[in-house]
């Protein structure tokens, strides 16, 4: 069966675009395999997004995320396993280098079975902390669904995620209500600025072992909005690596199930969306910059039109024009980049710290791009400088260029002259009146001398 | 024999123009010999450039010859000092450069295609050779013995004091600059003597050309004016000296100015003001020996009283308000460590820690100039006994020379022309009496007179036992010859032993007495030159900047130009850190390799751990709260690198790239540093923010890959404990109320 779908689908999907700008190798690693079919409309989104789905058991011997050093897959997709681990093909070592190699991690877990040690030891190397025991579920007494867990209250009902903050872009919002039955919450590290929660749960929610049957009460912070159900990660080469609390949100019946807030109205569940938002996040179809062409040149002026593309060499106090262009990749196709409304694409011009910080304006846009400029003098300080856009939000990829330039001192003779400085006219003329002093006397002593004087001092001596 | 060619030469039995030519071919031979001695480096091991100043000499002489004289009058150099860059232009003495650049290109138009490196190479013995003939011109302005000029001239040409400066590959300042120096004074005793322009502005001139070539032209400045005003104080005034003097400081003084790196210095520094004093006070003098000349003795008695209270009160009064506001400089650290020996030490360690800047040893003196030490005093006392102006000068130069070279090991050099112009004179003094004395009528001819005339006294009958008889001549003649052959020995030994290593590559002997070339560094440069980005930033101590710059052709952060304290500080600091204090330093400066120097395999004591103290004094004079220096002394106060070395010294960055992986080379708990002669811990210190990139073949240098930024945020030590195996444990609980998590 996978055998013959795999190569149904090698052979239907060759053909179709990859939808993702990072690749369309996904491998899924699925203890049980006939747990599949209980996904299988997620599968189907996937496969019909472009993405090459490679079923991998974690105890199947040919498993391994390398292939002669490189990567084998473009993502990884891992849904919790049963057993005590991942296998050694996919140990914490080896998932993290294949994040090193630029490869995207999707790692759902479930509520209803203790999370594996190596993942969480995974987890708490990224930063991302479960409870002690490792089998908490979030419940939440409040927003809950109360056609299927009116007892337990484990199956959280949640608005979908909005802007994360205002400088940044929402790639995961919409209409719709999310159903996250039996999740595992998480919490963020508090020092990492690579990690960005997706979903938080509501403030009313809190963990609770279902075993022990008794509440986290060792860290009374792994409540409320502190408690993240799906969050994101985003290593410092672009990486993603997504944490989704709750593997059966994407279950075919959580997809299209009918739920009911207590004391709302019974809506039909977004799921779906979202988990397309989410693997078209992870697997970079969205929030994906890319740097086209970056150019510097001094201010044109009107003495001297055209000007040197990237010169490697300023003077101080030159007027400098840089300009960079930003396309941002979404699902098929790289669109201009927008700047949201309360950020700003920012240069900075550093020789050890910045000695501008600027704005940068969007002057003009081509089809899939914008270019972003801005003109500024360069410092009264020579070194070596560089110009720095340093861009980096919660998911959207990175954004480091730096380029080094030198800024030199005035050549001798890039001074004004002495005449053209007013305030020096008065030793110019001081200079030319001793001289023309000197030379009228040389000329005077020369012609004045008393002929018959001189023979009489001879004489005298 | 050497009395032969002396004989033809002071007989007069022959014609003034074979004289003439045969003083022209010693002078040759000098000039050979002062060349050929100087060429052991070249012969053993290749023409090679030397040292460390002078890889930058001959980096800035390619630029030179590149990209011609006016880019590098305007050189940015953006390849040192990173990111800071160096205004390299107008702040490098040019003579040198331009001087190699001059005749390259004279070369070039004469169709002789000379690589700049020979010309680089050999252009210290080229002129020790025109130093040689400076020294004879020098020297018979001081003396009438025609001998003593050639022999200050050989002197010159192989003294190892001044060898020590000038073989072949040591393409330094002073190459050029002992030469301009004694041929400044050659003219400057030329000028007093004639009292001409003539002479004054020729003086001038070379002073120009040494100003631009060498910093110790400040020696120049202050000799000449003291020269002066040890004159004027003898009552020795006259328009020659006032006509020389005037001349010369009126050009010196704009020629000067024409280089960047001296600028405005001559008007507003305090190095030079007592030459524009000296000037000041002979245009006073001269105008109270003009007054005199119409006024009675009384009157100007009292008026030469009353201004002179008057222009010293106005000047010490000037002087003051100028110093206080500002306006002059005031005086270097350099002077001052001039004065106190022990004040470079606490106040600029970074002057202190260069080894040639120590106080000079006193076998140095024998050493480096033998048996010239000794006639030295017996020369200066034969100055004192015809006081001319000339020899006035003699004794003043001989005086502060002494002094300087005693300060420091450096200024040997200054002192050794005039070590040599006085020993001429005395071994001259010697041979002429003795050698000149057998052909004069007046002893022996009169002692035989008495002989023959009288059977006077008994005590006259006797042989000749005086100076003129044969036995004493053979005597005298026989030792200063065996003196001076000696002294030939002597410098030729010195010169192929101690002088002549180019110090890049080095050499020892093997116990079946073969030569072994250690090539570490040219070895490690070139590893860098070859398999490192263009661009990529080495950090090392600033020693081997220089180095790195000319024979890595990578830019480096601090080199031996030693302009920015502040950098080399900070340097020090990333090198007597701990590794998380130095990553974000290193991060800073853009480094990508980290370079340091360690002979603890082969017991080559030159290296960094030895140099180690001074970096973390430098670093503790800009950051007294974060480095200390009694961090890295044991309780004991012992400087120690085994298992009873400081914490501080174990966990400093320098410590832990010398000893990096240095234990496995040998068995378990065996390993031995050879310089320190100390048995290391058993366990090798562990790096985490740094990747070892390169190890030479004798272990001298070590080169480090700074890595980049943990991918995960991670810091590198728990990433590094990660990939070793080490589980994260769960986060201990924070002491304090727990920080809630915000966006």
């Amino acid at each position: 069966m996978r055998w013959s779908l795999s190569f149904f689908l090698f052979g239907f999907l060759a053909a179709v675009h990859a939808l993702s700008s990072s690749g369309n190798r996904l491998l899924v690693v699925l203890e049980d395999a006939s747990e599949k079919d209980s996904f299988s409309m997620f599968w189907s989104d996937l496969e019909a997004r472009g993405y090459n789905l490679d079923f991998q058991s974690p105890k199947s011997d040919q498993l391994s995320l390398f292939e002669l050093g490189d990567r084998a897959y473009d993502h990884l997709l891992v849904l919790p396993p049963r057993s005590k681990g991942l296998g050694p093909a996919l140990s914490p070592k080896n998932i993290i280098d294949f994040m090193d190699k630029d490869g995207n991690v999707l790692l759902a877990l479930s509520g209803k079975s203790t999370t594996p040690s190596a993942i969480s030891s995974l987890l708490l190397e990224l930063d991302f902390h479960l409870s002690s025991d490792r089998s908490s579920i979030a419940v939440d007494h409040f927003n809950y669904d109360t056609i299927s867990a009116t007892e337990k209250h484990d199956v959280l009902l949640l608005q979908r995620p909005g802007q994360l903050r205002k400088d940044t872009k929402s790639f995961f919002g919409g209409e719709g209500v999310l159903a996250f039955p039996r999740t595992e919450p998480h919490t963020l590290g508090n020092e990492s600025p690579l990690m960005a929660p997706i979903l938080r749960a509501p403030a009313t929610a809190y963990s609770y072992n279902p075993k022990e049957g008794s509440f986290s009460v060792e860290d009374v912070g792994v409540t409320g909005t502190q408690m993240a159900l799906v969050s994101a990660m985003q290593a410092r080469n672009s990486a993603r690596f997504t944490l989704l609390g709750s593997v059966d949100s994407l279950r075919d019946e959580w997809f299209s199930a009918t739920v009911q807030a207590p004391g709302g109205k019974k809506t039909e569940t977004a799921n779906r969306e979202f988990a397309q938002q989410l693997t078209a996040w992870t697997f970079k179809e969205t929030g994906v910059l890319k740097v086209g062409t970056i150019e510097h040149h001094l201010a044109p002026t009107a003495e001297a039109p055209d000007v040197e593309l990237n010169p490697a060499i300023y003077r101080i106090k030159n007027e400098t024009v840089f300009s960079i262009e930003v396309s941002e990749y979404a699902h098929d196709r790289f669109i201009p980049f927008e700047v949201p409304s309360d950020d700003a694409l920012q240069l900075e011009f550093t020789m050890l710290s910045p000695f501008h910080r600027l704005d940068l304006q969007p002057t003009s846009r081509t089809e899939n791009s914008t270019i972003y400029s801005t003109q500024f003098t360069t410092p009264d300080q020579h070194g070596i400088f560089s110009f720095r856009v340093n861009y980096k939000r919660p998911f959207l990829t990175n954004l480091e260029e730096k380029h080094e330039v030198t800024v030199r001192h005035f050549a001798h003779d890039e001074y004004p002259r002495s005449w053209k400085i007013s305030g020096g006219w008065v030793w110019i003329a001081g200079l030319w009146s001793v001289i023309g002093g000197f030379l009228a006397f040389v000329i005077m002593w020369l012609y004045s001398a008393p002929a018959p004087a001189a023979s009489k001092t001879k004489k005298s001596q | 024999m050497a009395e032969s060619p002396a004989d033809v030469l002071l007989k007069g039995s022959s014609g003034r123009t074979s004289r003439g030519l045969l003083r022209i071919i010693i002078l040759a031979t000098i000039a050979a010999a002062a060349v050929s001695s100087r060429l052991f480096s070249v012969i053993r091991f290749e023409s090679i450039i030397h040292e460390f100043d002078p890889w930058f000499n001959f980096r800035a002489t390619k630029y030179l010859i590149e990209n011609g004289f006016y880019s590098f009058w305007d050189w940015f150099d953006d390849r040192t000092w990173h990111p800071l860059g160096r205004v390299t232009g107008g702040t490098l003495y040019p003579g040198l450069m331009v001087t190699s650049g001059v005749i390259y290109h004279i070369l070039r138009f004469l169709t002789i295609p000379v690589d700049i490196r020979n010309i680089c190479v050999l252009l210290a013995p080229a002129f020790s050779g025109l130093t040689a003939f400076a020294m004879y011109l020098l020297t018979c302005e001081m003396t009438a013995s025609p001998s003593a000029g050639l022999l200050a001239a050989a002197f010159m040409g192989i003294t190892p004091g001044y060898i020590s400066r000038s073989v072949a590959g040591s393409y330094d300042n002073e190459a050029i600059a002992i030469f301009l120096l004694v041929f400044t004074f050659f003219l400057w005793i030329k000028a007093v003597k004639n009292g001409s322009i003539m002479w004054g502005a020729l003086t001038a001139l070379f002073y120009g050309y040494m100003v631009s070539a060498w910093g110790g032209y400040v020696f120049i400045t202050n000799l000449i004016p003291l020269h002066v005003f040890v004159l004027l104080c003898m009552g020795r005034y006259s328009p020659r000296l006032y006509i020389s003097y005037t001349t010369w400081y009126a050009l010196g003084t704009l020629a000067s100015m024409q280089i960047p790196f001296v600028g405005f210095l001559p008007i507003r520094n305090s190095d030079h003001m007592s030459a524009l004093g000296v000037f000041g006070l002979l245009q006073l003098v001269a105008f109270a020996e003009f007054v005199r000349g119409f006024i009675p003795g009384k009157q100007f008695q009292r008026l030469l009283t009353a201004s002179i209270v008057i222009v010293a009160g106005v000047a010490v009064v000037g002087l003051t308000a100028l110093s206080m506001s500002g306006v002059i400089a005031p005086w270097s650290g350099r002077f001052y460590s001039l004065w106190d020996t022990g004040y470079a030490k606490i106040h600029i360690p970074i002057i202190a820690s260069v080894s040639e800047h120590q106080p000079t040893a006193w076998p140095a003196f024998f050493f480096d100039l033998n048996f010239l030490i000794w006639l030295f005093p017996a020369g200066v006392y034969m100055c004192f006994r015809d006081l001319k102006d000339e020899h006035v000068f003699v004794i003043i130069y001989s005086v502060l020379a002494s002094y300087f070279a005693g300060v420091m090991v450096r200024l040997m050099l200054t002192l050794t022309p005039i070590v040599c112009v006085a020993a001429a004179i005395a071994l001259s003094s010697i041979i002429d009496t003795y050698v000149f004395a057998s052909e004069g009528p007046s002893p022996q001819s009169t002692a035989s007179d008495e002989n023959s005339s009288s059977e006077g006294l008994r005590s006259t009958r006797g042989p000749n036992v005086g100076i003129s008889s044969y036995l004493s001549k053979i005597i005298m003649t026989s030792s200063v010859v065996v003196y001076l052959l000696m002294f030939v020995a002597h410098c030729t030994w010195v010169t192929s032993n101690a002088y002549s290593s180019p110090s890049v590559v080095l050499a020892s002997r093997l116990p079946d007495g073969s030569q072994f070339i250690i090539d570490d560094y040219r070895e490690a440069y070139y590893w860098l030159r070859q398999n490192t980005p263009q661009n990529a930033k080495i950090m090392s101590w600033w020693d081997y900047g220089y180095q790195i710059g000319g024979m890595a052709d990578r830019p480096t952060l601090v080199d031996n130009n030693t302009w920015n304290n502040t950098h080399i500080a900070t340097v020090g600091k990333a090198m007597s850190s701990r590794e998380e204090v130095s990553y974000p330093i290193l991060r800073q400066h853009d480094v990508d390799y980290v370079l340091v120097v360690f002979g603890g395999l082969l017991g080559y004591s030159g290296d960094d751990i030895n140099k180690f103290l001074w970096m973390v004094r430098i670093a503790e004079g800009i950051w007294p709260d974060e480095v200390k220096e009694r961090d890295f002394f044991t309780a004991r106060g012992e400087y120690r690198v085994d298992d009873q070395a400081t914490p501080a010294m174990r966990d400093s960055l320098m410590y832990k790239m010398s000893y990096h992986n240095f234990q496995n080379l040998f068995q378990h708990g065996q390993a031995m540093d050879r310089v320190r002669n100390s048995r290391l811990p058993a366990d090798t210190p562990q790096l985490s923010t740094l990747d070892e990139a390169f190890t030479s073949e004798n272990w001298i240098i070590r080169i480090y890959k700074v890595k980049d930024l943990d991918n995960l945020g991670r810091d590198h030590i728990s990433a590094t404990a990660f990939d070793r195996g080490h589980k994260k444990k769960r986060a201990t609980k924070k002491k304090g109320p727990r920080v809630l998590r915000t966006e």
